[in-house]
């Protein structure tokens, strides 16, 4: 057992590492101030490294979502603006968020073409669209939208619960739906997937509308914490999932990975931001620092898998 | 009533008529064998059964039933149950998963019962006598595991037609007995085996009856105890086979290679010392995993060795890269023809080339002229029957690719030849054409070393026959004292049996 | 001589069906011309054609090294944050060092070469999939960027340097696009890359240096993206953690629109240029005609799923040749 989840189980001594380090000389950075701060804000990229998880377990790729966050932000500002009622505005917006995605699956899936490159043209497309459309200017928000009118502490629980039940109903989908398990089947081998009675490209268009839907619940959370949908937001967005999912342990290739190690992965990432800030180190090394961790990540995975595989090869021998 | 029966089957794939007309049927209880040379259809036959490919004409019976509009899915609800050489299974996946994929039936939203599938994946392994967790992901089983698992996956749907292409080809002896066993179990239980092998012993040991195919239609179906092997052979190849093995006497010149106590701990290999002379054939058996591909991964430079010496010529050499192994003129025809032997998509010309294209550089930049003639004059000379030298490899037949791999290696004027299983999945035609090479090139001073699976061959061309077990030299038989007999016993490791 | 049976056998190589996404693409590129001679101010002129291609060097650059790395079945999407890095690194050799033009742009390439080389150990030492090795190294090259800039410093270009960003780029990029033909078309090392992106295994096992080859494209990615900061430096005038922001996404539209496979196995320099050259006109010719950058970009992920669409047909079809 220990084996199986040995990737998760050293990025979390690592987590554990970093967050025992900041203890022992910065203690004020568990305040629950500061760390509710830090949650709040950076929850939204939870929700978006779940749903690429699950794209990247289907073994495809996603480098659109930035732009499918920006358009779902101005649309729920928007709906919002225009008064239409709260349980419609966060349904139009999934809703976009779906159709999004739904044009990615329909690429992906019904066209047989490879996602890195449609995500990149659809992101290439939409990203200049919405700016074209909206002349790049951001929209201001009603006041009923920031907060959804509950208040700023109320509003901060709402944001922290939504994203871990989000995590929670997820976790729980793809370990115990035969819809989740589908995903796994089909990014370990979708041939044999399709030989066990699963549709591979219903399940890879499913995951890019999942994904969009998600995106889309990332902007509300994140678009009810400021004055203004941005069209321009959403930058990099895509890097940060991505980095979360694999430093978490799921494998590029498809098939292999947990939600609990995306949530590990987005922790280690997302805490080296505030963390630089309170040791007082120059904070424009964060990106650095990231990418020094994904390299080291991976490379740890390739040094793990070599151990596997030759546990395989030693049985063979005999 | 017949369990299977298909009658009249035509299939064509782009212009080649791979079925004329295939009709036999399978009883229920019965293990079928069928036969025949590659390219004969067996592989069609059975994706046309399963429901993978649509057959142009002809019909297919299931229990009685006709099935008009055959799906993988549709033949699987049905009770058949395809168990191919590669497993198709899923490599993340547990092996409870994996089996319970095979046979769980509900829609996409339904839950899912782990405990369930534990105790159901337990029960079933161990009806065939299978001892492994369930709950190891299935990439990191062995071959002969996988397929266990496949097995254990079929019983598990309740599979009333078991149709096996080539199962026991990366199987060790003892889990061939077991493999057996299991086929026998089920056709106690009124299960019908579809069994396809080159491996006439197999057959004789196991079926009832036996179907042979040629040129993609059947030619006859008999009682196996009715038929014997020359006759079966004259079924499938349409002519008698006199002279199968064109060997001729060679006197062996200088050593070409030595090794001292050769050993790779990663590959399992240990205190190897073997020599080739040049001009002879020396033939290494052994059972599968006993490490004679292993052993050539190591001489081509494939996999480093550890320990001892690899002597080129009288010359101490380290060999870390396939790249030094040929500058030393050693070259090695792999196992895996489709996947090492030849690259698929590329032109028979640029595969040709592909070993020498250092010797083919001007100044740095590809002398194509010259790659062309070279390409020409292997096709002209190993005989390979293609429209043209630009074609890609894939869509030559299994003995035409495996001349264009040879051809490769031919062109490096090797001194040392390694061929890995040279014949495996040809037809008899093919695989006479390759033997009558070996010995030219063998009369012409190339050391060849030849490992194959197929004991006839072995002890056909071979001048010497070295055996290997467990990673490590059993014995070396010379032509003269080896029998099939002293060489199993020395594959298997029993020293009475060697001695006799 | 050849036996009389055999002189059905093709003596020349058939080229049907590798050049008619070219084709296709040439004819594009004809009509789009046609089309922003007409609608756009100024379009016919040699002033517009030289500007063109100034300003398309930096990224064709990149697209020139991206399709020998993507024929391998690689990717690199840290080219463009290496420009930024090496621009960077050049401003601070050369303000805060203090050292003369030349050394500095002479280093600059070697910290190319050396970021290639550790993308390349990642990918061929540890088996690494280029995807997400690049991804890190795209993250790392900036954040060093970033880092070494403290976010906010920018070196001004050295005048003795600006020549280069005034029109010396363009033979440079000849240059460039011709090696980059020569390497992948004509030599037999470009052989070899084409049948790694096939099957790294069975380029292995015909004795071919697979690590070797693959690591020597990672590297002239690098030094090929340090050379185009140097341009970009000149060009912009500036050197900023920014430089080169969104370059990579551009090369490899241009190399896939061009028909590479991203797949590998499959690709042309031809292609490439076509593909660059189809993106150049399209924002130049919008920018002409005032029709706005956005539109220009859209147009360009437009094309890219076409093109996508396009090739994957072309798989199909070669795919079913190959029994």
């Amino acid at each position: 057992m220990i084996r199986r989840y040995l990737r998760e189980i050293s990025v979390a001594a690592a987590t554990v590492a970093l967050l025992l380090l900041l203890a022992v000389a910065k203690p004020q950075f568990f305040s629950g101030q500061n760390l509710r701060n830090i949650l709040v804000t950076q929850s939204y990229v939870l929700v978006v490294a779940i749903g690429m998880t699950m794209v990247i377990l289907a073994r495809q790729i996603d480098i659109s979502v930035g732009s499918h966050f920006a358009i779902c932000g101005v649309v729920a500002s928007l709906l919002a603006r225009a008064g239409v009622p709260l349980p419609l505005m966060i349904a139009g917006t999934l809703a976009s968020g779906a159709v999004l995605g739904g044009i990615n699956g329909l690429l992906v899936a019904g066209f047989r073409l490879p996602s890195i490159v449609v995500t990149l043209a659809t992101m290439v497309t939409l990203e200049q669209g919405i700016r074209w459309i909206t002349g790049g200017e951001p929209v201001r928000n009603a006041p009923t939208f920031q907060w959804l009118s509950l208040g700023q502490s109320a509003g901060e629980w709402l944001v922290l619960a939504t994203a871990a039940a989000v995590l929670v109903l997820f976790a729980w989908g793809l370990r115990r739906l035969q819809a989740g398990r589908a995903v796994y089947a089909t990014g370990s081998d979708p041939e044999a997937a399709r030989l066990a009675g699963i549709r591979p490209d219903r399940v890879i268009f499913g995951v890019f509308v999942v994904m969009g839907m998600l995106t889309a619940l990332a902007a509300i959370l994140n678009g009810i914490q400021s004055t203004q949908g941005d069209p321009t937001s959403g930058q990099g967005l895509g890097l940060q999932a991505i980095a979360a999912v694999v430093v978490g342990g799921t494998a590029i290739s498809g098939g292999r990975g947990t939600l609990i190690g995306t949530f590990v992965g987005f922790v280690l990432l997302g805490v080296i931001g505030p963390a630089l800030i309170f040791l007082q180190v120059e904070a424009s090394w964060e990106k650095a620092i990231q990418g020094a961790i994904i390299l080291v990540a991976v490379a740890s995975d390739a040094l793990n898998l070599r151990q596997r595989r030759n546990v395989g090869a030693s049985l063979a021998a005999h | 009533m017949s369990l299977l029966s298909v009658s009249g089957i035509a299939k064509s794939f782009a212009g080649v008529q791979a079925l004329r007309g295939v009709s036999f049927d399978l009883h229920p209880g019965e293990v079928h064998a069928l036969v025949g040379e590659n390219g004969a259809g067996k592989s069609t036959l059975i994706k046309v059964i399963t429901g993978a490919h649509a057959p142009d004409s002809g019909s297919i019976e299931i229990d009685g039933h006709p099935v008009a509009h055959n799906s993988p899915l549709l033949s699987r609800s049905l009770g058949i149950a395809a168990i191919y050489q590669q497993p198709a299974l899923f490599p993340d996946l547990t092996v409870s998963e994996n089996i319970a994929l095979g046979f769980e039936s509900g829609g996409l939203w339904r839950l899912v019962d782990w405990r369930a599938r534990r105790a159901r994946a337990k029960e079933l392994l161990g009806r065939i006598g299978a001892r492994m967790d369930p709950e190891t992901p299935v990439g990191m089983l062995t071959m002969p595991e996988q397929q266990m698992v496949e097995i254990a996956k079929s019983l598990g749907g309740r599979a009333k037609v078991l149709l096996m292409d080539e199962p026991t080809a990366s199987l060790p002896e003892h889990e061939v007995e077991n493999l057996f066993r299991v086929v026998r179990e089920l056709r106690s239980q009124g299960v019908g085996t579809l069994y396809i092998s080159h491996r006439l012993d197999e057959l004789y040991a196991l079926a009832d009856r036996v179907t042979v195919l040629r040129d993609g239609q059947t030619v006859a179906t008999r009682p196996m105890k009715e038929v014997e092997r020359p006759e079966l052979i004259r079924l499938m190849v349409g002519r008698e086979i006199s002279a199968i093995f064109p060997k001729r006497e060679v006197t062996p010149g200088d050593v070409v290679l030595e090794t001292r106590r050769l050993g790779c701990r990663d590959s399992g290999l240990a205190e190897i010392s073997i020599s080739i002379r040049a001009g002879e054939i020396l033939g290494l058996a052994g059972l599968v995993g006993a490490g004679r591909t292993e052993l050539a991964r190591v001489l081509f430079g494939l996999t480093p060795a550890t320990d001892g010496e690899i002597l080129l010529a009288g010359t101490p050499v380290r060999l870390r890269t396939p790249s030094e192994a040929v500058d030393w003129g050693i070259a090695y025809v792999p196992e895996d023809r489709r996947r090492h032997g030849v690259i698929l998509e590329l032109s028979i010309a640029a595969n040709t080339t592909l070993a020498i294209l250092r010797r083919l550089s001007r100044g740095g930049l590809l002398d194509v002229a010259r790659e062309r003639e070279i390409a020409l004059s292997y096709v002209e000379a190993l005989a390979v029957k293609t429209p043209s030298i630009d074609v890609a490899a894939g869509t030559l037949s299994g003995g035409n690719q495996q001349k264009v791999a040879l051809s490769r290696w031919l062109a490096t004027e090797p001194k040392l030849l390694i061929l890995d299983e040279p014949t495996q999945g040809i037809d008899v035609g093919a695989k006479s054409e390759i033997h009558r090479l070996m010995v030219d090139l063998a009369e012409r001073g190339m050391a060849i070393l030849m490992i194959s699976s197929e004991l006839p061959e072995a002890l056909g061309m071979s001048d010497r026959i070295g055996v290997m077990r467990g990673g490590r030299l059993a014995g070396i038989l010379s032509r003269a004292e080896a029998t099939q007999e002293r060489v199993m016993a020395l594959a298997l490791g029993h020293a009475e049996g060697a001695a006799a | 001589m050849l036996a009389p049976a055999l002189q059905h056998i093709e003596r020349s190589p058939k080229n049907r069906l590798v050049p008619s996404h070219e084709r296709i693409l040439a004819v594009l590129l004809l009509v789009e011309i046609a089309v922003f001679c007409v609608i756009g101010r100024h379009f016919v002129s040699a002033d517009n054609a030289f500007e063109l291609v100034r300003l398309s060097v930096e990224v064709g650059l990149l697209a020139l090294a991206m399709t020998p790395v993507i024929v391998t079945g690689g990717i690199d999407l840290s080219v463009g944050s290496l420009i930024s890095l090496s621009a960077v690194l050049f401003g601070k050799l050369f303000r805060d060092a203090g050292l003369p033009v030349g050394v500095a742009a002479a280093l600059t390439l070697g910290v190319g070469a050396v970021a290639g080389l550790l993308n390349a150990a990642l990918i061929t030492g540890l088996r690494l999939p280029p995807l997400i090795v690049t991804l890190g190294s795209f993250s790392l090259f900036r954040g060093l960027a970033e880092g070494v800039t403290g976010g906010s410093d920018s070196f001004m270009c050295p005048t003795s340097f600006l020549f280069l960003g005034r029109g010396a780029q363009i033979p440079v990029f000849v240059a460039a696009a011709a090696g980059f033909w020569i390497l992948l078309h004509r030599s037999v090392i470009g052989r070899g890359l084409y049948a790694i992106g096939l099957s790294p295994e069975g380029a292995r096992h015909a004795g071919i240096p697979v690590a070797r080859r693959v690591g020597l494209v990672y590297v002239l990615s690098g030094v090929v993206a340090s050379l185009s900061a140097l341009i970009y430096v000149s060009r912009y005038t500036q050197a900023r953690a920014d430089a080169g922001t969104g370059y990579e996404l551009l090369a490899i539209t241009a190399v896939v629109l061009g028909g590479t496979s991203i797949f590998g196995g499959r690709g042309r320099i031809p292609g490439t240029l076509l593909g660059l050259f189809t993106i150049a006109v399209l924002e130049r010719g919008m920018k002409l005609a005032d029709l706005g950058d956005q539109l220009a970009q859209i147009l360009v992920g437009v094309l890219l799923l076409v093109a996508l669409g396009a090739n994957a047909i072309l798989e199909k079809v070669s795919a079913r040749r190959v029994a």
